[in-house]
C-alpha cells in the first residue's frame, strides 16, 4: 500500500495532515519530519534542540474557550446510557444552546464530551476517519467500544506529552458481545472504566447519587429515572448548565440519541419563598 | 493611564484590534450580516469607517472580529482556498465549505490568532446559512449569532427579537437595531452600521452613516442639517 | 531490435516516432485481457459487476476481490492487474479521506475521478515507472446524484451511462446499449449486469460474479450487493439466457 496522507501515521501522530495542499504524487519521497528523528521514520524520543534554543519558554498549553459541562454515564441490564446538556458555554456566557455533545461512533459505540468543544470536533473527525476505514475495509469488522476507549486514551496522552493537550474529558459508552462498556478519558490521558461514570462537576454532584442507587442489573426504566435525577441535580448546582438535555442509549439494537428535552424542576419549597421565616434578620 | 487622558500615547504600542459588534441572522430565503465600523488601537479609533464584512466568494461573506491583521490574512487565505476549490469543483463553493476552511485555519493556529469569525452566505444546496467560529476554532451552525465585544450587551435583545422565518426587511431591521444597541453601550463598537444581505437573488449592501444610527436611551440625536454634508 | 515496439516500448520516458507511448498501450492491453467488468448507471443508483475467472479449484469463495469501497458514497471495480488495482483504490481512499478532512464534505464523483486520473497519469511520465495496468470503474452517489466514471491507465477519465472493460467489453457494451438505463432501477440493474456477464463469458473455466452497488436501497452507501439478492439475480439471469437459447 502507498503511504496515505492521513492522520494515523506513526511519524506525525494522530490527526489530519495539516497541509492544505493535495497529497503529493506517490512518486515523491516522504520528507523526514524532524532533524532529530530516527531514520526509521518513527517519532523522535528526544526534544527538538531548536525548540530549546529559544529564549522564551515554550507555551503550548492553551485555554478552553467554548466548553461543555459534565457528561454522565451508567450501565444497565441491557446496555449503557449517556446523558448531558446541549450547552456550549463561552466562559460563563451560555452561548450555544443546541450543541450535540453526544455522538455516535458506530453501531456499537458512542462518545460524550465535556471540555473544549473545538477539540471534541477534532477528536470526532479522528474517530470518523477510523470508522470510514472500517467501512472501506469492508470485512465486517469494526472498532469495539473498548478499542475506541483505548485509542482515545492514547491520543489524549500523546497530546499531553507534547505539552499541547486536547482539553476534554470524554466518556465512551458501548455494547458488545452481550456486555455493556463504559469508560472515561481525561485530558492528560487518565482513563478507567466503571459501571457508572461522570466527568467534571458531575463527579461531585451526580456520582454520589449513582453510588447510592445504581446496580448493574437495573432495568432501562430505572436507569433512565436515575439519569434524570442526576441531570436535575447537575442542573440545580452547576452554573454552566441548562435545562436542555440529550439522552443516548446503546444496546444490542444499536445506538440511539434522543431529541433534546427539558426536565421538570422543583422550586416549590415554602422556605424558598421566605428563607428567613424561622430566623428573622438573617440572609 | 492618567485620569481622563491617553497614557503616554498608548495607541502607538497597542495592537490594531476590532473591538467589535458583528452578527449574522438567517431569514426566509437568505442571510443578513451586520457590523459596526470601529477599529481601535487602545483608546484611539484607528478607523471609524471600517468594513468588517468581507467577501469570500460572490455569495459567501465573513464577519471579522479580533485582531485586524489576523482576520484580514485569514480571510485572504480562505478566499484563495475557495477560489481553487471552486475551480476544481466547477461550481460555486458551499457556505459549509467556506466555514470549514475558516474553522480549520482558526483551530490549527489557535495559539497565534485572535480571531472571532462569522461565515454566512447562500448556496443552492442549503439556501442561506450562518456559521459561528469563536475564539478556539469551534464550528457551530446556528440560525443567528452575534460576536465581538459589543455582543455581550445585546444577548437579551437578540434572544427577544429573533424569530425564524422573518422577511428580508424584518431581518435587516433586526440586525440594524441589535448592532445599534451594542454600539450604544460598548465603547469598542461605534461609527456606522453596515449590513450585507445574501439570497439567491444576489448580494445587497446597506450603509447607515454614524449620524443616522438609531439613538438609544440617555443619548441625544445629533443635529441634522437640511442637506447632509457630503464630501 | 525486432518485434512490435522496435525499441521504443521499453519505458514511458520515450515516444515512438509515430507518437505513441507503447508502455501505456501495453498497460491498456493488460486491462483488455482481464475478466470483464461492467458498470451501469440506473435511475436510483449505480451497479458494478465483475467477472472473476476461477483460476484454481482450491480457491476460496469470494477471494480475489474486484470491487472496493473508497468512501461511504463511492466505490470502484477494477479490471486488470489486481495488485495495481488495490493500490489505486488505496489512493482513492486517501483522496476521499483528505477531501473530507479539509472541506468537511464527501468528495464529489467528478473530483475523485479527476484526481485519480491525475494520479494514474503521473506513472506515464517517468522512465523509471510503469503505468498502472488497471482501468477503474468508479461509482458515486452524492449531491449530484448517481454517477459512473472510468479511469484508464493513461490517466484519461470518462463519465458514462454504462460501460464495460476487460475481455468481453465489446459484447457487453453492445448489450448495455440495448438497456433502457433511464427507466431501470438498481434491482433490475443487478439482474441486467448478471445477464451480461454470463453472456460474454466464454471460457471453459467457471467464474464467480461480484456485484456491488451504491443506491437508494443501500442508503447511498457503496456495498457489495447482499448475497441473497446477488444469487437471485444470477439465477434469474441464467434462466433468461436459457429461455433465449430455446428461442434460437
Amino acid at each position: 500500500m502507498l503511504h496515505r496522507p492521513t492522520s494515523h501515521s506513526a511519524a506525525i501522530g494522530p490527526g489530519p495532515v495539516p497541509s492544505l495542499a493535495n497529497p503529493g504524487p506517490a512518486l515523491e519521497q516522504q520528507p523526514r519530519h524532524a532533524p532529530q528523528a530516527p531514520s526509521c521514520g518513527s517519532e523522535a524520543f528526544c526534544v527538538d534542540p531548536q525548540a530549546l534554543s529559544s529564549s522564551h519558554p515554550r507555551q503550548h498549553t492553551q485555554y478552553p474557550y467554548v466548553t461543555g459541562t459534565s457528561v454522565l454515564g451508567i450501565t444497565f441490564k441491557d446496555g449503557v446510557l449517556l446523558a448531558c446538556d446541549t450547552l456550549g458555554a463561552y466562559g460563563s456566557t451560555k452561548r450555544y444552546k443546541s450543541f450535540d455533545r453526544l455522538r455516535k461512533v458506530n453501531d456499537v459505540c458512542m462518545v460524550g464530551a465535556s471540555g473544549e468543544l473545538s477539540d471534541f470536533q477534532y477528536i470526532m473527525r479522528l474517530l470518523e476517519e477510523l470508522s470510514d476505514d472500517d467501512f472501506c475495509m469492508d470485512d465486517g469488522h469494526h472498532l469495539k467500544p473498548a478499542e475506541v476507549h483505548s485509542y482515545l486514551t492514547r491520543v489524549l496522552y500523546n497530546r499531553r506529552n507534547k505539552m499541547d493537550p486536547l482539553w476534554n474529558s470524554l466518556v465512551v459508552g458501548g455494547f458488545h458481545s452481550g456486555k455493556p462498556f463504559l469508560g472515561t478519558v481525561g485530558m492528560i490521558g487518565t482513563s478507567y472504566t466503571d459501571a457508572h461514570l461522570a466527568t467534571g462537576f458531575g463527579n461531585h454532584l451526580a456520582r454520589p447519587l449513582m453510588r447510592e442507587k445504581h446496580h448493574p442489573d437495573m432495568s432501562e426504566e430505572e436507569a433512565v429515572a436515575l439519569m434524570h435525577e442526576c441531570l436535575k441535580v447537575c442542573y440545580y448546582r452547576d452554573k454552566n448548565s441548562i435545562n436542555k438535555f440529550q439522552l443516548a442509549k446503546v444496546t444490542k439494537d444499536g445506538v440511539s440519541i434522543s431529541e433534546p428535552f427539558a426536565l421538570e424542576t422543583n422550586w416549590g419549597f415554602k422556605l424558598f419563598q421566605n428563607p428567613a421565616a424561622n430566623a428573622v434578620g438573617t440572609w | 493611564m492618567e485620569p481622563g487622558g491617553m497614557a503616554q500615547h498608548d495607541f502607538l504600542s497597542q495592537p490594531v484590534s476590532m473591538g467589535t459588534t458583528i452578527m449574522a441572522a438567517s431569514y426566509d430565503g437568505g442571510v443578513v450580516m451586520g457590523a459596526d465600523s470601529r477599529t481601535s488601537t487602545g483608546t484611539y479609533i484607528a478607523n471609524r469607517a471600517t468594513d468588517k464584512i468581507t467577501p469570500l466568494t460572490d455569495s459567501i461573506y465573513i464577519c471579522r472580529s479580533g485582531s485586524a491583521a489576523d482576520t484580514q490574512n485569514l480571510s485572504r487565505y480562505v478566499q484563495w482556498f475557495l477560489e481553487q476549490h471552486g475551480m476544481e469543483l466547477g461550481d460555486e463553493p458551499e457556505v459549509k465549505t467556506a466555514a470549514k476552511l475558516a474553522q480549520m485555519m482558526a483551530y490549527q493556529n489557535k495559539n497565534f490568532l485572535q480571531a472571532g469569525l462569522i461565515v454566512a452566505g447562500w448556496d443552492k444546496h442549503e439556501g442561506g446559512s450562518v456559521y459561528a467560529i469563536p475564539l478556539g476554532g469551534t464550528l457551530v451552525k446556528t440560525p443567528f449569532t452575534i460576536g465581538g465585544s459589543g455582543s455581550a450587551y445585546i444577548y437579551g435583545l437578540c434572544d427577544k427579537l429573533w424569530r425564524p422565518n422573518m422577511t428580508e426587511e424584518e431581518c435587516r431591521a433586526f440586525v440594524v437595531k441589535a448592532v445599534s444597541h451594542a454600539m450604544a453601550r460598548d465603547g469598542s463598537s461605534g461609527g456606522c452600521i453596515r449590513t450585507v444581505t445574501i439570497s439567491k437573488d444576489g448580494v445587497k449592501r446597506t450603509f447607515t452613516p454614524g449620524d443616522q444610527v438609531p439613538v438609544a436611551a440617555g443619548e441625544l440625536p445629533p443635529p441634522q442639517r437640511a442637506v447632509p454634508a457630503q464630501v | 531490435m525486432s518485434g512490435i515496439g522496435t525499441g521504443y516500448d521499453l519505458s514511458t520516458g520515450t515516444f515512438s516516432p509515430d507518437g505513441r507511448v507503447f508502455q501505456t498501450d501495453y498497460a491498456q492491453k493488460a486491462v483488455d485481457n482481464s475478466g470483464t467488468v461492467v458498470g451501469i448507471r440506473c435511475k436510483d443508483g449505480v451497479v458494478l459487476g465483475a467477472e472473476k475467472l476461477i483460476i484454481s479449484k482450491m480457491l476460496e469463495q469470494h477471494s480475489n476481490r474486484r470491487t472496493f469501497p473508497a468512501d461511504r458514497h463511492a466505490g470502484m471495480a477494477v479490471a486488470g492487474v489486481a495488485a495495481d488495482g488495490r493500490s489505486v483504490v488505496s489512493r482513492a481512499m486517501a483522496e476521499a479521506n483528505q477531501y473530507k478532512s479539509i472541506y468537511g464534505e464527501a468528495i464529489p464523483g467528478h473530483v475523485l475521478a479527476e484526481r485519480l486520473g491525475s494520479f494514474m497519469h503521473l506513472f506515464n511520465l517517468y522512465g523509471g515507472y510503469r503505468p498502472y495496468g488497471v482501468s477503474a470503474l468508479l461509482a458515486t452517489y452524492g449531491k449530484e446524484g448517481p454517477q459512473l466514471y472510468l479511469v484508464e491507465p493513461s490517466g484519461v477519465t470518462y463519465r458514462y451511462f454504462g460501460t464495460a472493460v476487460g475481455k468481453g467489453r465489446q459484447g457487453a457494451k453492445n448489450e448495455i446499449e440495448k438497456l433502457k438505463l433511464g427507466e431501470m432501477s438498481c434491482r433490475e440493474g443487478i439482474q441486467a449486469v448478471a445477464k451480461i456477464l454470463h453472456q460474454v463469458h466464454d471460457e471453459e473455466k467457471g467464474f464467480e460474479m461480484e456485484l456491488a452497488w451504491v443506491c437508494e436501497e443501500s442508503g447511498r452507501h457503496f456495498q457489495r450487493v447482499p448475497q441473497q439478492l446477488a444469487d437471485e439475480a444470477e439465477a434469474a439471469a441464467k434462466a433468461a439466457l436459457e429461455a433465449e437459447d430455446m428461442d434460437d
